[in-house]
């Protein structure tokens, strides 16, 4: 068998980058997690985690990092090392197979939706030797885990596996709380991947492709997305943190109602695993909104400093830093709306969803396939039609019949509303009870 | 009775004008709300109320900037001594009485002394089942038991926390410079 036919130059890069990215963003959830414990805090008047330092408490690492607390950043590494080291408890009348299934299903969608985003675009690869191999051919690679020419449609049909991993965690779990948060995500995720489906609609309507490297290439000519599709961009915004069970969509885990959700009865590092799941589905959805809406690699909007092809890995890995800072930002974005907005009730995100994304989302595909008809997809056309749109909305929400938010919703028969000919006694009628001297009319007579 | 309709007083929010209905420029208004304490406390900005406890110490400041006043606060108990060193506890009965933790034991015994009857021979307050009410301080005639300023009071077992006459009285040595008698 002639290896050299299987092993591409393409296949290459394609395994070191997997192998790289997959490390950078593990090391990254846990980073993460102190941004948002420190972004919480801030945003609350306190200090956050700045005790733990690389010494981890332990006196013979303290000699070498001098009793430094480096801001807490040991704080990570010390819990992924509890979690490690936790006893990992499964408890009596669970589905023991759904039950170690669950985060499973979870963490691995979450790690399979970013192969397909081009972090390091298009790089010219020298010939290359290889023992036992043969010579490899050079060329144009992709620098992505996949070059998948469909990526766009991987990424959602990926996304939405995740919604498993939670429902089979809360099923598996045998606990009323496990299962409403569960039952709540399958429901928020079937009904916020319209409006997410919708969104993308809209700007592929527009650039004509599916692959990422394309939809990059369209924002190198024509600027970046989110100038030429603002309303889309709030749409998919939304859209994505619904997707990642992000407040004020994370009634999922509503630890105020539900406990702590579909992982209440989880421990160590299966809990973790779920907690490692949540933030990568952050990264590769903010990964996404950074290709789709904020010209993925690209450093400004409307003039291109980076090549779209390059041979030098100095601007690969210039271009890996743009799009990872362009995510990190995002999340931080995300983390202050999760301590800014109060969660929405299950409800309402069902009546934001239905009621609200959806018809805006339909409004704006409409309108891009007209604009596209019309050949009028440039920014200043673009803009102006979003402009159009939401005044249209703005004029018609008045007009439209609406709920009122506290309405009471009268139940037949209950103590509040008698049926029609009957009147319902609440006051007691026991003679007894009605007299003023309890303890004594409670005793036997004489 | 049931509620009729013409009992019920409908109340709703009040409406929403054009901006507010499209919910957008409220939440970023939110966002100015948080960013604007996320800058002001960051690294312990001006906004940032936190003591950062083991190097830093209420004690080191003012009332008024969120520090300890000593002279009411409610931490562990000592026991006073009278002039000549005495325990000055009458062991008259009223804090185990009074204290609705039920966690004062006082065994008495008649007194060596003239000038009372009665004093502890076993005086022990359970300092894990306190509640730090002050009720035992208020019902004290003789003014024996004491609440003083000290808040870390730590153990490694239930026993040790038990604390004995001897250990009380020794907290009255060790505080009586920061909240005399």
């Amino acid at each position: 068998m002639d290896l050299s036919k299987i092993v591409t130059a393409q296949l290459i890069v394609n395994v070191a980058v997997i192998l790289v990215v997959v490390h950078v963003i593990l090391l990254t959830v846990a980073y993460l997690i102190y941004l948002e414990r420190k972004i919480s805090a801030y945003i609350q008047d306190r200090v956050g985690p700045n005790r733990v330092g690389f010494d981890f408490g332990l006196p013979i690492l303290q000699k070498l990092t001098f009793g430094f607390g480096f801001w807490g950043l040991g704080q990570p590494l010390a819990d992924g090392l509890k979690f490690l080291l936790k006893e990992d408890y499964t408890p009596s009348g669970v589905d023991k197979i759904l039950f170690t299934l669950g985060p499973m299903f979870s963490i691995i969608p979450a790690l399979m939706g970013f192969v397909i985003l081009p972090w390091g675009g298009v790089w010219i690869m020298p010939e290359l030797t290889l023992p036992f191999i043969g010579t490899i051919a050079g060329g144009p690679v992709l620098v992505a885990g996949a070059n998948v020419n469909v990526g766009i449609i991987y990424m959602l049909a990926v996304a939405s596996v995740g919604v498993y991993g939670v429902s089979l965690g809360g099923w598996a779990s045998n606990n009323k709380y496990s299962f409403l948060g569960g039952m709540r995500a399958t429901a928020q995720m079937i009904s916020y991947e319209i409006p997410l489906g919708l969104a993308l609609l809209a700007v592929l309507l527009m650039v004509g492709s599916l692959t990422p490297e394309r939809i990059i290439g369209y924002q190198l000519e024509h600027g970046w997305l989110v100038f030429s599709q603002p309303l889309a961009c709030v749409i998919f915004f939304i859209a994505i943190l619904a997707e990642a069970n992000r407040a004020p969509f994370d009634i999922a885990e509503a630890e105020s109602e539900l406990v702590g959700g579909y992982h209440t009865e989880y421990s160590a590092m299966r809990f973790a695993m779920y907690f490692l799941a949540e933030y990568a589905h952050m990264i590769t959805s903010c990964g996404l909104f950074a290709l789709i809406f904020l010209g993925g690699w690209d450093i400004a909007p409307f003039h291109n400093f980076l090549p779209l092809e390059t041979s030098s890995v100095l601007v690969v890995l210039a271009k890996f830093g743009i799009f990872y800072s362009k995510v990190l930002v995002l999340i931080a974005f995300m983390m202050v709306i999760r301590w800014s907005l109060p969660r929405l009730r299950y409800d309402q995100i069902m009546q934001v969803a239905w009621q609200g994304v959806i018809p805006l989302a339909l409004v704006v595909v409409v309108l891009t396939s007209v604009m596209v008809y019309f050949r009028l997809t440039d920014v200043v056309p673009m803009l102006i039609a979003n402009a159009v749109a939401i005044a249209a909305v703005l004029w018609i929400l008045p007009r439209l019949p609406r709920n009122e938010p506290n309405r009471k919703i009268r139940l037949a028969g209950s103590r509040f509303y008698a049926p029609d000919g009957h009147d319902i006694e609440t006051a007691p009628t026991d003679p007894m009870a009605l007299e003023d001297r309890p303890y004594e009319g409670s005793l036997p007579a004489h | 009775m049931a509620i009729r309709d013409e009992d019920i007083v409908h109340v709703s929010n009040p409406p929403l004008n054009r901006v507010e209905s499209i919910y957008i420029p409220e939440i970023v208004k939110g966002f100015g709300t948080t960013m604007r304490h996320f800058f002001t406390s960051f690294g312990q900005g001006k906004t940032s109320r936190t003591i950062q406890y083991p190097e830093q110490r209420r004690e080191h400041y003012k009332p008024e900037d969120g520090g300890q006043e000593p002279s009411n606060f409610r931490g562990v108990h000592r026991l006073n001594r009278d002039e000549q060193g005495r325990v000055k506890c009458v062991a008259c009965m009223m804090c185990p009485t009074i204290c609705p933790a039920r966690c004062i034991h006082i065994v008495a015994a008649e007194s060596p002394w003239d000038d009372r009857e009665k004093y502890p021979a076993k005086f022990e307050i359970d300092e894990l089942r306190c509640i730090f009410c002050g009720m035992c301080e208020e019902a004290c005639p003789v003014d024996a038991i004491e609440l003083t300023p000290e808040y870390d009071v730590v153990g490694l077992s239930r026993q040790e926390m038990v604390f004995d006459k001897e250990k009380l009285l020794s907290i009255f040595d060790a505080t009586v410079g920061k909240k005399p008698m």
